[in-house]
């Protein structure tokens, strides 16, 4: 392929390959630009987190004296290990949960047919369309009653994580979908229940989209920050990190912590940049297919 | 207006086709309402007719049943029992015992009912109120007596309310299961074993077993709280009133004309103010993203441009990173001492439109903070659509451009005649989804403006320029010195309208294309 | 077939009885001698988020049961900011903190929510006569006190670089603008913020006065900010915020000239300014040839217990709370933070007297109003004055700004026009 249409050019002559190279030069100078605009804030929190300023908004983005401190300060004088604890855990456990719920659901609506099935997704649909926030105030009442605030913040906030969880099915039933109905069939023939068709067949061949249910479970407790203030209720000991470095920010704070934030937000984004750029290729196989099969 | 045959639609120009379009779809809005009317009615009427039958049945049951069956009327799971499906029978029969158990309780279903005045207007909901500073002359200090707390007995009232549906329903259930196996007696097969029913639901019923765990959390994280919500925009739940020290009450449909009162003391222009921008917002923030995304998408795929996956990898950095971190630090970069701030003070529009009028800052002022949120969130959505469009590109059939190129299409031509339409025609679900998700782009706003610049107007004084309708709700549950959780409900309730009927007029009157079966 | 159905049914109808019976369990304390208050005691409690705050307080509270043997207090400590902690606790008062501090403006909201208890007789005596009238005041809802005062330092002020602004300039607000302008420095002032705003109107002598009912809820409003005075006060804001030095960011000290805030900068002032700090009180403007000296709310931190059920331990916490807003306490908290003392004894100490920052809080107090009860929305509609002084281009801008604040005001009292 490439090689006829090298010909093709060449065969058009020198100007068309002149305006092919003009305009890739356009290009790549835009991804550059792209580039440096993407990258820049991300620079900016790392560079900002070695300087020894406590304070916001020095004029400058190179650090004048380079340091370790405020990661030092981090782990001596604050909470943050726990923090962190707690979100890795939520990470993990609302991966494992989250994965179970989303793919048993799918699964059901993509492959069985039973009576209620559209029902069933269109109360999915239209229960999708009240804001999430409405059911906070309640939440928070009966787990504050059941004593699953405060310290025990990390295991409420769990179970509010997977548990509507299964209404998100769109991307993994699209997946579903997409595996010829006929191996089920043939497996059926031979004998296997439908349970024995769900491990047995489907699940070997769903590895991209499993990877992809866990990621999206795993991320999800890192960025959150309403629900868990909620359900945290100040309580120190069952903070994840963004409520916990929430505050540095605050009027008091902002002046002696805001460098120690950013070292903070470093050491956040390593575990989950790590996770998604080594299962990018599951992301985006995940991301493409939902949008397209719907 | 007249639909053109295909002759004729072809016959117009690109203007013409454009404004015949959106003709052809503003004329659907209407007939798209009276569809959706005659579509409700027909939901009621299929709906009477069903309990219709349901009764009908249960009559019929009754008359011609053995006494067995009829026994199954009071006695839940007798005629399980009788026709040997002791799993069954036992399970049913131990339900009807906890229910009438519950009810009858000193603590159970009935005390929670009349606990609740329910659909009392006027009414408190609980009745023992809270006694404040009792004094306690031995110890010089003052104590509280709680009493009831308004939550807890609506939450519970709630509760039995759905027990008693459920119980009606497995009422009808057991009565229904022993006709049949009275039916199956009678004809001389064989009833299903206990042993079978467990087996049949890794079988024939494994969506049962698949379905269980995760319905039951809908149900209870979900549904329950959103009904609990609804019955809040009728009380007069709010910081004054927060249940457990001071009861609150029914007060009916006060506050919706609250909401939609325009004149004095009314939220109605504050509510159209925001809906708006809203809207505006959700349109920007979606096609802004759409198009530069896939621009960009292109580009990245273009024959000759190498290190494709190290772009790629950039852009999606900003998935990567937890927003609360990046965006924080963006908001900062955009203040005066910001780094960026300071820059784009340098460039002379900015700064004299800034100075001009008196903004300290970019965010200080309703146009240009909205304007740029719409380009950070930029910087956020791209990538997204990046990947989306990076795959739909690849299964475009390369022979199609090979062909336009022959016809001498140019490279413009070859976007808006074959890579645009396929784009729209495979990315359409994707396009209302991610309307819909930026309606209610909380995060975004929230972490960046806040809402902010404060609008401090009559209705609702700590609205801002930037907030959405999601970022009002939350100001009005915690987020400001008002916290009236009864129009948070109400917003609530209206956001859900906004969505759901922009969503079905989006789904209806475009012409769909996709049919879920389609695919296989 | 529907066996799922049934068993999941039942299994709910489990949970619902647990869950009814175990909600309703509740302990009781065996009452042997009422008036012996030894014993073992859960308190949670609120504090500033400010760094070294909760640690000092574990402290205090452990020398508080030194000075108590017999009463064990089991404490866990919050830092949570004294800006938002009524709002939160407002929000669910049954799982709110024992004890909490607070900036004074949310005492009003506390109290109408009921999460707030009286303090005793004796108790009210005691505060009465140690703390300042300020402070006291601050505590107080229509006769009755609320609250237990921690500091009176709630107030702000200026501070300049000493090498371009003399102390002469720093007495005008002119002086000081023209100063910064030509050294391309910033003056730092929250026009934005209603608390900050104020300022101006207060210097032409408006004044807005809120009343409300015994149960904490407010009726009614004495405001004349809408006024002849009013627009002198506007055209001042005006003056400051439409020069290029202004900058609202107050928290921030780049490129700083002048900033006006309060004490909870000082470090990051000193930090900043170096040997040329300079803290004085706010300087006066002048409009149409008249000089108005800006005056400036003053405020207190409070400390309050949430109601208890238990008698015992209701007379617990307000003894806590005595010792912790007691002078021992306030003197510490004054050498470890700067945080000026409500109490008059640490009020008149040497160390205070000395303090810098203080000083210019006191030389600013004669020029303050008491911050007193506050609607809820009153800060949210009159920070929008700074903003619209700032755009304004004519007088009758301003006017419109005014009837605006007006309107809002009293259409958040619900009162109708015809009835001011």
């Amino acid at each position: 392929m490439k090689k006829q249409n090298d010909k093709k050019i060449r065969k058009t002559g020198l100007g068309a390959r002149a305006s092919r190279r003009i305009s890739n030069t356009i290009i790549y100078v835009i991804l550059i630009l792209i580039t440096v605009v993407w990258l820049f804030p991300f620079v900016g929190i790392l560079l900002e987190s070695f300087k020894s300023e406590t304070n916001m908004q020095t004029p400058y983005l190179l650090p004048r004296e380079f340091g370790f401190d405020h990661y030092i300060r981090l782990f001596k004088e604050t909470d943050f290990l726990i923090w962190f604890g707690n979100t890795a855990i939520m990470g993990v456990a609302t991966a494992v949960l989250q994965t179970v719920f989303i793919l048993s659901m799918s699964y059901v609506l993509s492959r069985l047919r039973f009576k209620g099935r559209k029902w069933l997704m269109n109360m999915m649909l239209i229960l999708g369309m009240f804001p999430g926030f409405l059911t906070l105030i309640l939440i928070y009442k009966v787990f504050a009653d059941v004593g699953l605030t405060e310290r025990m913040a990390p295991l409420g906030l769990i179970i509010v994580y997977c548990a509507s969880s299964a209404m998100g099915y769109y991307v993994s039933k699209g997946f579903f979908d997409t595996i010829p109905k006929s191996l089920d069939e043939a497996a059926r023939v031979d004998g296997a229940t439908r349970f024995q068709v769900f491990y047995k067949v489907i699940m070997p061949l769903s590895k991209p989209i499993v990877i992809y249910t866990i990621l999206m479970g795993f991320m999800a407790p890192w960025g959150d920050f309403i629900l868990a203030s909620y359900l945290i209720h100040e309580n120190s000991q069952g903070m994840n990190v963004a409520v916990g470095m929430y505050e540095w920010l605050s009027r008091t704070n902002i002046n002696t912590h805001y460098t120690m934030f950013c070292a903070a937000g470093v050491i956040v984004a390593i575990p989950v940049v790590a996770v998604f750029l080594g299962l990018q290729k599951y992301y985006v196989e995940g991301v493409t297919g939902g949008a397209v099969k719907g | 207006m007249k639909r053109l045959s295909n002759l004729d639609y072809l016959k117009l120009n690109k203007w013409q086709a454009f404004w015949y379009n959106l003709g052809l779809f503003f004329c659907a809005i209407p007939l798209f309402f009276k569809k959706l009317g005659l579509g409700i009615l027909k939901f009621f009427k299929n709906c009477f007719f069903a309990l219709r039958d349901e009764f009908v049945d249960i009559g019929s049951t009754f008359k011609r049943g053995n006494w067995a069956v009829k026994l199954s009327f009071f006695i839940f799971g007798f005629g399980n029992l009788f026709y040997g499906q002791i799993l069954r029978g036992i399970l049913f029969l131990l339900f009807e015992i906890v229910f009438v158990g519950y009810m009858l309780l000193p603590n159970g279903g009935i005390y929670w009912l009349t606990k609740g005045n329910w659909f009392k207007v006027g009414a408190t909901v609980g009745t023992v109120q809270t006694q404040h500073n009792v004094y306690d002359e031995v110890l010089d200090s003052y104590t509280t007596i709680w009493g009831d707390d308004s939550v807890k007995v609506m939450l519970y009232g709630l509760l039995t309310f759905i027990f008693i549906f459920a119980f009606i329903y497995t009422w009808r259930l057991q009565v229904k299961q022993c006709r049949i196996c009275m039916d199956i007696t009678a004809k001389g097969k064989k009833i299903k074993s206990g042993r079978e029913d467990m087996r049949s639901l890794l079988d024939d019923q494994f969506h049962k077993t698949l379905l269980a765990l995760p319905l039951t959390g809908i149900l209870a994280f979900t549904v329950l709280p959103i009904i609990y919500m609804v019955l809040v925009a009728f009380t007069s739940y709010d910081a004054a009133h927060d249940g457990s020290s001071n009861l609150f009450s029914w007060v009916g449909l006060k506050h919706f004309n609250e909401l939609f009162n325009f004149g004095h003391g009314g939220l109605g222009l504050t509510f159209g103010e925001i809906l708006s921008w809203t809207l505006m917002w959700a349109f920007f923030a979606t096609f802004t993203n759409y198009f530069l995304g896939m621009f960009v998408a292109i580009m990245i795929n273009k024959k000759g441009i190498k290190i494709k996956k190290f772009w790629r990898t950039v852009l999606v950095m900003t998935i990567a990173i937890p927003q609360f971190v990046s965006l924080l630090y963006v908001s900062k970069l955009f203040t005066t001492s910001g780094l960026i701030g300071r820059i784009l003070d340098r460039i002379p529009f900015i700064y004299n439109y800034r100075t001009s009028n008196f903004y300290v800052s970019l965010w200080d002022s309703p146009t240009l903070a909205r304007i740029l949120l719409i380009v950070i969130n930029i910087w956020i959505g791209i990538p997204h659509i990046m990947l989306i469009a990076t795959g739909i590109l690849m299964n475009i059939p390369q022979d199609l451009y090979e062909s336009a190129k022959i016809d001498g299409a140019s490279s413009v031509q070859q976007f808006s005649k074959i890579t645009l339409p396929y784009m729209l025609f495979v990315t359409g679900p994707y396009l209302l989804t991610s309307f819909v998700g930026n309606l209610n782009n909380f995060n975004v706003i929230y972490l960046l403006s806040g809402g902010n610049p404060i609008k401090g107007t009559a209705g609702g004084a700590s609205v801002g320029h930037t907030d959405l309708l999601i970022t009002w709700l939350f100001k009005m549950t915690v987020g400001s010195p008002e916290s009236k959780y009864y129009i948070a409900s109400i917003i609530g309730i209206l956001v859900f309208l906004v969505v759901a009927i922009l969503s079905l007029i989006i789904y209806n009157v475009i012409p769909s294309t996709r049919n879920e079966e389609d695919y296989k | 077939m529907k066996i799922s159905k049934i068993l999941s049914a039942f299994l709910a109808a489990i949970i619902l009885v647990a869950c009814l019976t175990s909600c309703n369990m509740g302990g009781n304390n065996d009452n042997d001698d009422i008036t012996d208050l030894t014993g073992t005691y859960n308190v949670t409690m609120w504090v500033s988020e400010k760094e070294g705050v909760v640690a000092q307080f574990k402290q205090q509270i452990a020398a508080f049961m030194k000075a108590n043997p017999g009463i064990v207090i089991k404490a866990s400590i919050e830092g949570v900011t004294e800006a938002d902690a009524g709002s939160k606790v407002v929000a669910d008062v049954a799982t709110a903190p024992d004890i909490y501090c607070f900036a004074q403006d949310q005492l009003a909201r506390l109290v109408q929510a009921g999460a707030l208890a009286k303090l005793g007789a004796k108790a009210a005596e005691t505060i009465k006569a140690n703390n300042d009238a300020g402070a006291v005041a601050a505590a107080t809802v229509v006769g009755t006190l609320y609250a237990y005062p921690m500091t009176s330092d709630n107030g702000y002020y200026l501070y300049y670089d000493k090498s371009i602004i003399s102390e002469e300039d720093a007495d005008s607000l002119e002086a000081i603008i023209a100063a910064c302008e030509k050294n391309g420095k910033k003056f730092r002032y929250a026009l934005e913020n209603a608390w900050y705003t104020a300022s101006f109107f207060f210097a032409t002598g408006c004044h807005s006065t809120w009343t409300m009912n015994d149960s904490g809820e407010f009726i009614g409003i004495d405001d004349d900010f809408n006024s002849a005075a009013g627009i002198i006060a506007m055209k001042g804001m005006q003056k400051l915020a439409q020069s290029t030095c202004y900058d609202s960011n107050a928290d921030d000290f780049l490129d700083t000239g002048a900033i006006v805030t309060g004490i909870w900068n000082s470090g990051a002032a000193a930090d900043y300014f170096g040997e040329k700090l300079g803290a004085t009180d706010l300087p006066s403007f002048s409009i149409d040839g008249k000089s108005y000296h800006l005056g400036s709310y003053t405020g207190n931190k409070l400390m309050g217990v949430k109601p208890q059920p238990d008698p015992k331990k209701a007379a617990v916490l307000s003894l806590l709370a005595q010792y912790l807003t007691g002078e021992e306490c306030q003197k510490q908290r004054f050498e470890s933070f700067e945080w000026g003392p409500s109490n008059k004894a640490v009020q008149a100490s040497e160390a205070v007297q000395a303090n810098e920052s203080l000083a210019a809080l006191a030389k600013q107090g004669e020029h303050g109003m008491p911050q007193g009860q506050i609607g809820g929305a009153w800060w949210d509609i009159a920070r929008v004055l700074g903003a619209k002084a700032k755009t304004a281009t004519s007088e009758a801008d301003l006017q419109a700004a005014l009837d605006n604040y007006d309107a809002a005001i009293y259409s958040w009292l619900n009162i109708p026009p015809e009835k001011r």
